[in-house]
């Protein structure tokens, strides 16, 4: 498809900006103005977004629609963006999960409306940049413009602890991210000082091809790891995320578990293993053992908990153990299932916290042990709840099945026992949502929800619209994975051509 | 004395000749304060224009490129004083900081009754103190430029004298900064005896001789360099020798705080520069340990103990210790390159340029703090912050740009200056490698008390009590001269690339 010239790429990452400054432009007091232009920006976002399907060519190797600019010539610094097939689907999930975002906070946000939506299309700005970057400089730099406005997201219009949430979020997001900016320095000095000029060093394709020394690999990979652990989050360094689920706004919470943690899954494949192909071989043993705890901790520590929003937080602890556990196994399918798996995560998992959003709006409150029998008072809202219940735990026939069977699969062509232990946690999964989603629904109205009285009204139609299109997504994913699976089959081939195959030292 | 020599002067000639223009517009003129502040901001623009003449300006666009050009030479040692590129880059630095720290004093003196004229003047001649170091090249010259420079610095903190907190300040301020121009002439004093001149020139090939190995280097030669490094080590307040920073900092008036916080502390990195690169470079690997530790202490120190402050002028104070740390970072990573590699120039690259910045956002940061208290009364603690994002939205956007700055978010200014630190320290490699990572460890605590700072901004509501802020036309000058510096180097490429440049031939001039 013929783009006119446009540099498609580039209008999809900055047209949010655009759409920020203008909103800056809006008078305070026109709330409804302000209110449409961030949803229509993030809509035109999407659709430039969509714009990008019909040109790609999911069989061509590398990176497409590639766009070069030197920036700071004198280091070697370039804007230089691209795509591929993983980059094209994980833009595609944040440019849903923005306008779906942005318009469940038509009704929650009434404080700073203006401050919000600037931040949230920043935001929305980071995160498709550190897709698109294929400039080490350039990554690190929407990397961390990512960090600002999600800090000011959490802290602004948060829950009651939101100051301690957002300062631990930012605390640990930063010593992992100030560490791989060490590492990327070493990286592309190192390849100054083999090739004597600065000039693409820190261009990631030609980094790709530089085969670093194994000392500096081991320290590189720890630190760019470190930094994507963290936003993932991996066991142990994941105490942040149930801190920020549960005091970030709903649309907060929706972006951070949709988007934010597939920057971290995102970072490995594209980054870490590639660059340090090496390194990765050595940590992989380690790493697989830290996804097997990730999976089951998470999911037993989601048994407990009291708060719907702390459940769905760890539980994503869970589901994300299986992106780095598919990851690490170093296997075709394993690593596929694994981005189909942030995929369905990030759409689950997003509308999962759209679901949590509801009630709270409507009661103020978010434990299980004061809801129950909403099943009789809201039946619509009871349903599309429960239907994102199950696709999380897995059903077969939607979304959340795919991912992990595929993970599952590769992880036993791998080590039968890490297979073994990981499907336990299926089991514990459904274990747990069943049995919330029991609590919440079931049963008598309990008496809380009595008092609440005629605020518990089933969902509006805006509601309806931010749910329905991922009920849609996850019943097509669930049906038809290999729309996205064709899309990644390429970039999976590539990284794991790098690599060097299928088998590492057995998992324990 | 060739006209060479003259036009070369002409900057300093300028800077001191404004001064002393304030103080006789002071006796003549009654109600002066506007009148001193536009003279005075407006002569300093002037010297900026005259330092494009005096050349040559880094990027060589000097008028009259005085290369080099070494004044009022002797017959073997060279001149006294160098007009190069680094003095240029360093003139042209210090005329910034002069220039926006009278911006800021200017709105806040008014409302205090403190006469702006004397500020200005003193000011000025302590800029003339600074700008004599960065041209240095003789031990004297630097004593002599180093007192011109830190004694109007102790009016300056003294300069509300009514108030007890300044009088303590300045005292501290003054009895420690005495003491350590005492050490650094006794130092110099050795120094002289063992090698026989103060010619930095000179200084150099006996050290280069005692690097070679063809003479010993004797305890009392030894003695002087210990000396020098620690009364150097109280200029630029590196830990251990920092403790007249807080009560200085938080006793001063705000502006004066912040052009203490960054005038001072670049002008003994200069210092630095033209003794320790100069004449002290034979010998780099032996003051390398030092150096390192030094770093690893000054910024670890500065940032465990900001992050336990209330006030926000003693939270700076040892928010700018950190500082000093990262830039000695890029003087370790000089020292530790081999001699004549690329990583030695990125090193001292490394130190000019984060000077410069850092220059920028910390008197931005202050200024912040100044405008905020320009009504008397409101205190420094960090709670006067609370729902500034609300009460002044403009200053309060401006503070959380200089303070993300500070913090080294990209793709503000001080992002580039750490990234800048950090390239050259990788490149020197070793210990000072693992410097780097010391820093950004440092970078991650640093973000913890600057965002506190954010919070209150704009995470916690004012109190009832809290009066609208009104910002003056000085200040709002110089937030937005500070402020876009500090956006532009970060995101503007030939701004970026032009500082780079200044700064990699004022290394050049050094090498």
């Amino acid at each position: 498809m013929d783009l006119g010239g446009l540099p498609i790429l580039s209008a999809v990452i900055f047209t949010p900006l655009i759409g920020a400054l203008l909103i800056a432009l809006v008078p305070r007091e026109r709330e409804d103005l302000t209110r449409w232009l961030a949803l229509g920006t993030a809509l035109v976002t999407f659709g430039l977004s969509l714009l990008l399907l019909p040109g790609f060519d999911p069989t061509a190797p590398g990176f497409q629609y590639v766009e070069t600019a030197d920036w700071i010539p004198a280091f070697g610094i370039q804007y230089k963006v691209g795509v591929d097939g993983m980059a094209l689907v994980l833009v595609l999930l944040t440019t849903t999960l923005t306008w779906i975002s942005i318009l469940a906070s038509f009704g929650p946000i009434r404080s700073r409306l203006k401050e919000y939506m600037i931040s949230f299309l920043i935001l929305e700005v980071g995160m498709i940049g550190v897709f698109l970057a294929l400039d080490l400089f350039l990554f690190y730099i929407f990397w961390e413009m990512v960090l600002v406005p999600m800090y000011l997201i959490i802290g602004i219009w948060g829950g009651a602890n939101r100051i301690y949430a957002t300062l631990k979020f930012v605390l640990y997001t930063l010593v992992g991210s100030l560490l791989m900016l060490v590492a990327i320095l070493a990286a592309a000095f190192s390849f100054q000082s083999a090739t004597g000029s600065w000039a693409g060093a820190f261009d990631f394709e030609q980094l790709r091809g530089f085969g670093f020394d194994p000392t500096l690999q081991f320290f590189a990979f720890g630190a760019f790891f470190l930094a994507f652990a963290i936003k993932v989050p991996m066991f142990p360094f994941h105490t942040w995320l149930p801190d920020a689920h549960v005091e970030a706004p709903t649309a907060g919470s929706v972006i951070l578990a949709g988007v934010l943690l597939k920057l971290g899954g995102y970072g490995i494949i594209r980054f870490c293993l590639p660059l340090f192909p090496d390194a990765a071989q050595q940590w992989a043993p380690l790493l697989i053992v830290l996804s097997l705890i990730a999976i089951i901790y998470g999911a037993i520590v989601a048994m407990v908990q009291p708060d719907l929003k702390k459940l769905v937080a760890y539980s994503s602890v869970s589901h994300m153990g299986f992106v780095t556990l598919g990851i690490f196994i170093f296997q075709p399918q394993g690593m596929q299932g694994a981005i189909l798996q942030m995929v369905n995560h990030g759409i689950i998992t997003g509308a999962l916290f759209l679901c949590v959003g509801v009630l709270y709006e409507r009661t103020h409150d978010r434990s299980i042990a004061r809801m129950g029998g909403l099943a009789a008072s809201t039946p619509v809202y009871a349903a599309i709840f429960g239907f994102f219940m199950l696709a999380s735990l897995g059903l077969p026939g939607m979304a959340g099945f795919v991912g992990e069977f595929l993970v599952l699969l590769g992880t036993f062509d791998h080590s039968p026992i890490a297979a073994a232990v990981a499907s336990v946690v299926v089991i514990l999964a459904a274990g747990y949502l069943m049995w919330m989603y029991q609590r919440v629904v079931f049963g008598e109205l309990s008496d809380f929800l009595k008092g609440v009285g005629h605020h518990l009204t089933d969902m509006d139609r805006r509601e309806l619209v931010t749910l329905t299109p991922l009920v849609g997504l996850t019943l097509v994913l669930g049906v038809a994975p290999a729309l996205v699976l064709d899309l990644i089959q390429m970039p999976v081939g590539e990284v794991l051509a790098r690599v060097g195959g299928s088998l590492v030292g057995a998992a324990p | 004395m060739s006209q060479n020599d003259l036009i070369a002067l002409l900057p300093l000639v300028v800077v001191v000749g404004l001064a002393m223009a304030v103080v006789i517009i002071d006796m003549i003129v009654p109600d002066r304060d506007d009148l001193v502040g536009v003279v005075a901001s407006g002569g300093l623009l002037l010297t900026l224009a005259v330092i494009a003449v005096a050349g040559p300006l880094p990027g060589g666009i000097g008028l009259l490129p005085v290369e080099g050009e070494q004044l009022f030479e002797s017959a073997t040692g060279g001149g006294v004083l160098v007009r190069d590129q680094l003095t240029a880059f360093l003139d042209l630095l210090f005329v910034m900081i002069g220039l926006l720290s009278l911006l800021f004093a200017a709105d806040y003196l008014k409302p205090r009754n403190l006469p702006m004229a004397e500020f200005a003047a003193t000011l000025l001649f302590a800029i003339s103190g600074a700008m004599l170091l960065a041209g240095g090249r003789d031990l004297l010259i630097l004593f002599l430029g180093l007192e011109l420079l830190v004694l109007p610095g102790y009016m300056l903190a003294g300069y509300a004298k009514r108030d007890g907190l300044s009088t303590e300040g300045a005292v501290k301020y003054f009895l420690l900064g005495s003491f350590s121009s005492a050490i650094f002439l006794f130092g110099l004093a050795l120094v002289l005896g063992f090698t026989g001149s103060t010619r930095v020139e000179e200084i150099a090939i006996v050290l280069a001789g005692v690097a070679a190995g063809d003479a010993p280097l004797s305890l009392g030669l030894a003695m002087g360099l210990a000396l020098l490094t620690t009364g150097v080590a109280f200029k630029i307040a590196a830990v251990p020798f920092h403790y007249w920073t807080p009560d200085a900092y938080q006793g001063s008036p705000t502006p004066v705080t912040g052009y203490l916080s960054v005038g001072p502390k670049i002008a003994a990195f200069a210092l630095i520069l033209r003794l320790f690169v100069d004449a002290l470079g034979p010998l780099k690997a032996d003051w390398l340990p030092f150096v390192i530790v030094l770093a690893a202490i000054t910024m670890t120190l500065g940032n465990l103990v900001a992050i336990t402050q209330d006030n926000i002028k003693r939270m700076l104070a040892y928010s700018s210790i950190a500082h000093t740390g990262y830039i000695l970072v890029g003087l370790a990573a000089y020292a530790a390159a081999p001699v004549r590699s690329y990583a030695e120039q990125a090193g001292l690259e490394g130190v000019l340029f984060y000077s410069a910045v850092y220059a920028f956002m910390n008197l931005g940061a202050f200024a912040c703090v100044a405008a905020l208290q320009r009504r008397p009364g409101v205190t420094s603690q960090i709670a006067s912050f609370a729902g500034l994002g609300r009460r002044a939205p403009l200053l309060g956007a401006a503070m959380f740009l200089f303070l993300l700055s500070l913090t080294g978010i990209p793709p503000l200014a001080g992002f580039w200056a750490k990234w800048y630190v950090i390239q050259a320290a990788l490149q020197a490699g070793g210990l000072v490698a693992w410097l780097a990572v010391l820093m950004m460890l440092n970078a991650t605590a640093a973000a913890f008390y600057y965002l506190r700072v954010v919070v209150y901004m704009y995470m916690r509501e004012a109190p009832d009590a809290a009066r609208p802020v009104s910002l003056g036309a000085f200040t709002r000058v110089g937030l937005v001269v500070s402020a876009a510096f500090t956006i532009l180097i970060g995101v503007a490429p030939p701004v970026t690339t032009a500082v780079i440049d200044m700064a990699r031939q004022a290394a050049q001039a050094l090498l």
